[in-house]
């Protein structure tokens, strides 16, 4: 090699280095702007299927000798952490993205992955999205049922009607009897976003016609993962809420004796994500 | 440059030449094997929105400034030729290819298409393609309705119920009031395809369905561009062909003479996919 060549590639190394340097390396700004940290930890659910859970919403991986399937990608900074944790149990590409609902906890790293791979989600969550001004909007939705054939293994995404939103889909791995059920199914609830369509009347017979799915294992949008059971005694709270306020309300009792209800009662009842909403819930069932 | 560096350059050149050569001249195999040359037109419906008839069934090719959206994709040596015609038009790489159902003359070319291009289709389409062993299966499939949006563009992929199979999909461009009906609007007299699900007795509803759409122009899944009423007056003739041959099942009319009158009134050669993939599907579906 020559001597010229070898010092221009020396210093093509070099510059490429401390490129790289200055890049990874970039002290976070100062202040307000200071970049979050992402925390979040992967565990294994089966061979193939693993549970990022920590920040926002809980993120399921399914690995396929054709790439990866990565139900929901959490906030914007934990887009690089979700491709770290993928990475450290297989060497295949995200190539779909299932979006379970609009919210920016489930698809805050859409923006990364539009590029490289394909993101689908309801076609009402993608309105919302659209109406919102969000970030990340996917290019594919659907209305009903979508399936993701890929490496041999399917994917099933349903719809099923209102709850947390009127987007929700719940992913559904047939092979291995998991559902990642969103927010449908998520400790900081049952939260309704009157504003993007949600319904507290409509909840609970959504949740009958996802647990007609064969599932022993549900991821739910947050918290640990868990039981089919925890599902259905899900489903008991969403149906017992609206009785129990219609028939509350048609005996003349206040908000406040309400509320007092539901805080005696405790678990999901006592969420400040139903009780900060009993306004709402008597307005959309005086309906 | 050096003298060698010509030279090697030169012989890479001529070398890369030499394959392209044998690559774009090879010359159609003998016999049997022969391959079929591919015979398309490209027509312009709108500014965006191209058709290629010829081979096969018809594609539609819809432009947008993120990459184009093909509707079907003929026969397998037709693929060269449909990624021709729309270089010929945009420089955009096709990005989605989406199936009317899973006939090997609108999903010929699927397997062709690099793993970057998402191929969409109907869930009973995919798994008529797995049963009958056929090549290029999409890897994303719906039941009732996927959209597509690209480049600011929406294309709605609707299924509405079983006809010439038990998976056909229309294809519609909202913005353009233009709908892609593949194999459900096709020839004179519909062709039923009772090993693919097809229907006659739900077909008129689902083009029932369809025709709720707001659409002015119809791309069909073979044959010339036509409006909104010719696809009325498919309908009823599909209509008109139920009630006849359900009609002449209960007088207990022959197959003969059903036979007969489909050969007359519906053009179904005895010879032909109608009568051979239908006649007696029909017979069996009606007397239920």
């Amino acid at each position: 090699m020559s001597r010229t060549l070898l010092v221009r590639l020396s210093a093509v190394a070099i510059a490429l280095g401390c490129a790289w340097i200055a890049y990874t390396q970039a002290p976070p700004p100062q202040g307000k702007q200071q970049a979050k940290q992402a925390n979040n930890t992967i565990s294994k659910v089966a061979d193939d299927l693993y549970a990022i859970i920590g920040d926002g919403g809980n993120s399921t991986v399914y690995v396929t000798n054709e790439g990866v399937i990565l139900v929901d990608d959490k906030f914007e900074y934990d887009g690089q952490d979700i491709v770290d944790k993928v990475k450290s149990v297989t060497n295949q590409p995200i190539k779909y993205v299932l979006n379970t609902h609009l919210h920016g906890d489930h698809t805050g790293s859409n923006e990364r992955f539009l590029p490289t791979a394909e993101i689908i989600a309801h076609k009402n969550a993608r309105d919302n999205m659209v109406k919102n001004k969000a970030p990340g909007v996917m290019r594919v939705v659907f209305t009903d049922e979508t399936d993701i054939f890929l490496g041999g293994k399917e994917v099933r995404m349903k719809y099923y009607g209102r709850s947390h939103t009127n987007g929700d889909a719940v992913i559904y791995f047939p092979a291995l009897k998991i559902l990642a059920s969103g927010d449908m199914g998520a400790n900081n609830g049952p939260n309704v976003d009157f504003a993007n369509g949600g319904s507290m009347k409509d909840w609970a017979a959504t949740l009958d016609q996802v647990l007609k799915l064969d599932f022993d294992t549900v991821i739910p949008g947050h918290g640990p993962v868990s039981k089919r059971q925890y599902l259905v005694d899900y489903r008991n709270v969403a149906a017992g809420i609206p009785t129990t306020v219609t028939s509350m309300v048609r005996q003349g009792k206040s908000k406040d004796d309400i509320a007092k209800v539901f805080t005696t009662n405790g678990g999901l009842w006592a969420n400040p994500n139903v009780v900060n909403k009993l306004d709402q819930i008597m307005a959309e069932l005086k309906n | 440059m050096s003298r060698t560096l010509v030279v090697r350059l030169s012989a890479t050149l001529l070398a890369l030449g030499c394959a392209w050569i044998a690559y774009t001249q090879a010359p159609p195999q003998q016999g049997k094997q022969q391959a079929k040359q591919a015979n398309n037109k490209l027509n312009k419906i709108t500014d965006d929105l191209y058709e290629i008839e010829g081979d096969g069934g018809n594609v539609a090719v819809y432009i947008t400034n993120e990459g184009v959206i093909v509707v079907d994709d003929k026969f397998e040596y037709d693929f060269n030729d449909i990624m021709a015609k729309i270089k010929s038009v945009t420089a955009q790489p096709v990005k989605y290819v989406l199936n009317t159902h899973h006939h090997g003359d609108h999903t010929g070319s699927n397997a062709q298409f690099p793993a970057a291009t998402e191929i969409i289709s109907t869930a009973n389409a995919r798994k008529n393609m797995i049963d009958g062993k056929q090549p290029g299966a999409p890897r994303v499939v719906f039941t009732d309705e996927t959209d597509v949006f690209l480049g600011g563009k929406q294309v709605q992929m609707r299924y509405f119920g079983r006809g010439h199979t038990n998976g056909d999909a229309m294809v519609y461009f909202p913005a353009l009031k233009i709908i892609h009906t593949g194999d459900l609007m096709a020839g004179a007299s519909p062709l039923i395809d009772y090993s693919g699900g097809g229907s006659l007795k739900e077909w008129a509803a689902t083009l029932d369905g369809a025709m709720k759409l707001d659409f002015d122009k119809v791309i069909p899944g073979h044959g010339p561009i036509a409006k909104k009423a010719d696809m009325l007056t498919y309908r009823n003739n599909v209509e008109k062909l139920r009630t006849e041959i359900t009609g002449m099942i209960r007088q207990n009319k022959s197959r003969d003479e059903i036979a007969k009158v489909v050969q007359d009134k519906y053009g179904w050669a005895p010879t032909g996919l109608q009568f051979q993939r239908g006649f007696d599907g029909m017979l069996a579906e009606l007397k239920r």
